[in-house]
Order: structure tokens, then C-alpha cells, then sequence
């Protein structure tokens, strides 16, 4: 009688969850983030459970809280690298419960850091180019040779609507040569560990080559 | 020798500075050539999804995180990356040949297969040179092979042998992985001070 009724409440077991992603910011750490299936109009709980390459126990998530709702962090002492993990996500109501695919995840590239930090544009007087400066992302130890970072930097005129690309190498600097003079530049830079992905480009930064008015004058003696 | 002398000494720093550079470069080949491997043969197989993967470097007790890598002895540390490249000399020498036996396989995977082949034994050689120079009376020359051979190749139908190459690819894509982070961190420790 109870599960009759609670049908007809349009109650019924959980949908099926799905992991979106995982991720390590600064490969000492790592996190995995799912998406809920439906509740079935029921309270319902998660748990996020693994399982190590070469270990045949079945572990639950350590901590389900630092990184934000529906996700499961692993600190340093839960995140080993060269190993598979086998991920998948249980989602149980008072009706019953159902798993999400097992994701399988090689955590040595899973590693996209932060973006790369205090970017700095200098116009040297009197020339017009650029010198741009950065940091590495404030988490990443690339002092011992544990991370490893390549850079990219790309800028364009604020009006046009092509990037131009430089990549970099380790370096934290590079001069850009050959700028519009008067022309309003936006750099950004962002960089990429060994075997990871790409990190998010850094916050644009602005700044103005000297020396516009001669072409502004041209343009009008010319119309 | 820069001007053909024979009596120059490159500095242990660049010995370094070549070696990482080419396990950096064998890392990046091991990596293409698996996802090429990947792309073309995978989607129609399924291999990865359930299968046990191992490796004939399992059996070596090689840091995990970066604590157990800073905690493990330089000579230590020295002495497993050769372990590991070693170990390498026979399957590397088999998949040459093996890839060279799948039809379907594209060129560039046999290019690749004959490059890391050539370039890890210059890998090999460096390092042997920089461990000369670092610890001179402690070359463990350990020429136990951790490699039991191929799989039964006549038994194995096409399948099972796509799956061994496979296999093997993806322990190459992460020993060489291994291998280039722990040559990068003992340049950061042994040149760098620990400031790189």
C-alpha cells in the first residue's frame, strides 16, 4: 500500500548519476565531480566509490565536501599517479537506487592547473614592443621537478577579432615584437604540465602602445 | 668535442639538460603513438573498458606521489630509472617487430616504434654516463630481465594480440612518463638545488 501511494506521489528511485570530470590542479591532489540524475521527488543520497589498479577492495570517497557540491576530493594521501582508478557513483532514495558508469581515470592526465598568475606588461619608452612577465600558478611546485610547465601567451589589438599565439617553453617571460603603435593591446597567458590539459587562459591584461598620433593624422590627410 | 679536441668533459648539468630533453621527447612519441593506436583500433574493440592491465615494470616499487619521490634516495631514485629503462631494451626491440606484422597499423606508428627504440638506447647510455659520474663505484648492473617475452604467438588470435600491443603502448606511454618526471626531478636536486 505504501509503495502504491508513493507512486502516485510520481515518486520513484533515483535516476542514473553521471561523472562529469576529474581533475588534479596541482598533481598532488585530485577531485571528481558527477551530476545527480533525478531524485525521484525523494531525499537521496550519494556515494562516490573506487576501486585502485592492482587492489581489489572497493573504497568510498574520503571527502565529499572541499570541492563543492557533488564532488568527492582525494587529498595527497588518497591520490597516487601512474594508476587507474575505477570511479563510480551510487544514488540510493527509500525506493531504491542506481550506479552511473564506472569511469576509469589514469590521474597523470588528469592535471590542469590554475591559470598562470601576476601577469605584467611593460612598454619600454620610446620602442613599441611589449615585454609580458608571469608566475607559475601559486599551487604548482615546479621548484623540486615534480610539475613540469609549458607556456602560451596570446594577445590581440582590443578591436580585432584574431588572437595571435606564441608558445613559450618554461620561460616566464617573452618580448613581443612588431605592435601598432597607439593600438590598445589584451594579453593573456596559460600553461600546460607534461602530460595535462591546457589550464583556463589568466584574467586579460591591458595595455596601450605609445606613440599613436602620427597615424590617426595620416588617416585623415589620406581621406 | 666543440673544436675536435679530445680531452673536453661536458658538464654533469648537461648531461642532464640532454637527458631530460630526450626522455621528454620519448615521453611525447610513447604518448602519440598510443593515442594514434588508440584512435584507430580502440572504438571497434573495447579494450580498455573492463580489462586488467599490467606491466612487466609492475613488479618495481617506483614513488607514486610526490612525497615518496622527494623521501627516495637520489642514488635510489638513479638506480630504478635504470632499472625501468633497461627493462625496456627486449619489449621495445618486439614491438618494432610486431607492429611491423599489423596490418591496418599507419606508418607513423612504425616510424615512432623505431625512433623510441633508437632513442631510449641514447637515453640509456647518458644516464649511464651521469650515474658514472654521480656515484662511480655503485653501478648496480642488474641484467635480470623483468620481461617474461611475447605472449604464445601462435596461439593468440588477432584479437589477444591487438590487445597485448596495446597493452604494451600503454605501459611504454606511462614508464616513459615515469621515467621523464623522475629524471626532472633529480636534475631539480642534484643541478637546481631544488629551485628549478
Amino acid at each position: 500500500l505504501f509503495l502504491y501511494t508513493v507512486s502516485l506521489n510520481g515518486q520513484s528511485p533515483p535516476g542514473k548519476p553521471d561523472i562529469i570530470k576529474c581533475r588534479s590542479f596541482e598533481k598532488v591532489t585530485f577531485s571528481c565531480w558527477w551530476k545527480p540524475g533525478s531524485d525521484g521527488g525523494l531525499p537521496t543520497n550519494y556515494s562516490l566509490l573506487y576501486r585502485k589498479e592492482n587492489d581489489p577492495k572497493v573504497y568510498e570517497c574520503p571527502d565529499y565536501e572541499t570541492s563543492g557540491p557533488n564532488s568527492c576530493y582525494f587529498d595527497k594521501a588518497h591520490t597516487s599517479f601512474w594508476i587507474f582508478y575505477h570511479i563510480y557513483v551510487n544514488a540510493t532514495n527509500a525506493l531504491g537506487s542506481n550506479v552511473s558508469d564506472e569511469e576509469s581515470v589514469d590521474t597523470t592526465y588528469i592535471v590542469q592547473p590554475y591559470p598562470p598568475i601576476n601577469v605584467s606588461l611593460t612598454v619600454e619608452s620610446g620602442r613599441y614592443d611589449l615585454l609580458a612577465k608571469w608566475l607559475p600558478p601559486a599551487m604548482a611546485d615546479v621548484q623540486s621537478g615534480w610539475l613540469t610547465l609549458k607556456y602560451e601567451v596570446r594577445l590581440k589589438e582590443e578591436k580585432e577579432q584574431e588572437w595571435e599565439a606564441h608558445s613559450v617553453g618554461n620561460q616566464l617571460k617573452l618580448r613581443l615584437y612588431g605592435l601598432i603603435p597607439g593600438g590598445n593591446y589584451v594579453v593573456q597567458v596559460r600553461c600546460k604540465p607534461d602530460s595535462g590539459h591546457w589550464s583556463e587562459w589568466s584574467p586579460e591584461s591591458y595595455v596601450q602602445i605609445p606613440g599613436g598620433g602620427k597615424k590617426t593624422d595620416l588617416t585623415l590627410w589620406i581621406s | 668535442c666543440p673544436d675536435g679536441g679530445t680531452n673536453c668533459q661536458m658538464s654533469t648539468g648537461a648531461l642532464f639538460d640532454r637527458a631530460v630533453k630526450l626522455s621528454h621527447y620519448i615521453h611525447s612519441l610513447s604518448s602519440e603513438m598510443f593515442n594514434e593506436f588508440d584512435e584507430r583500433f580502440t572504438p571497434s574493440r573495447r579494450f580498455l573498458a573492463k580489462s586488467v592491465m599490467s606491466c612487466h615494470t609492475s613488479s618495481l616499487n617506483t614513488p607514486e606521489d610526490k612525497e615518496q619521490a622527494q623521501q627516495i634516495q637520489h642514488e635510489d631514485l638513479l638506480n630504478l630509472v635504470m632499472r625501468v629503462l633497461r627493462s625496456w631494451n627486449d619489449p621495445l626491440l618486439h614491438m618494432v617487430a610486431e607492429v611491423q606484422d599489423i596490418r591496418e597499423a599507419p606508418d607513423t606508428i612504425l616510424w615512432k616504434a623505431v625512433e623510441i627504440e633508437e632513442q631510449t638506447k641514447r637515453l640509456l647510455e647518458g644516464m649511464e654516463k651521469i650515474v658514472g659520474r654521480i656515484h662511480p663505484f655503485d653501478l648496480e648492473n642488474d641484467v635480470n630481465s623483468l620481461w617474461s617475452g611475447p605472449p604464445a604467438a601462435q596461439s593468440a588470435d588477432e584479437n589477444s594480440r591487438l590487445f597485448a600491443f596495446y597493452n604494451l603502448l600503454h605501459c611504454l606511454r606511462r614508464d616513459s612518463h615515469k621515467i621523464d618526471n623522475y629524471l626532472k626531478l633529480l636534475k631539480c636536486r642534484l643541478i637546481h638545488e631544488s629551485n628549478c
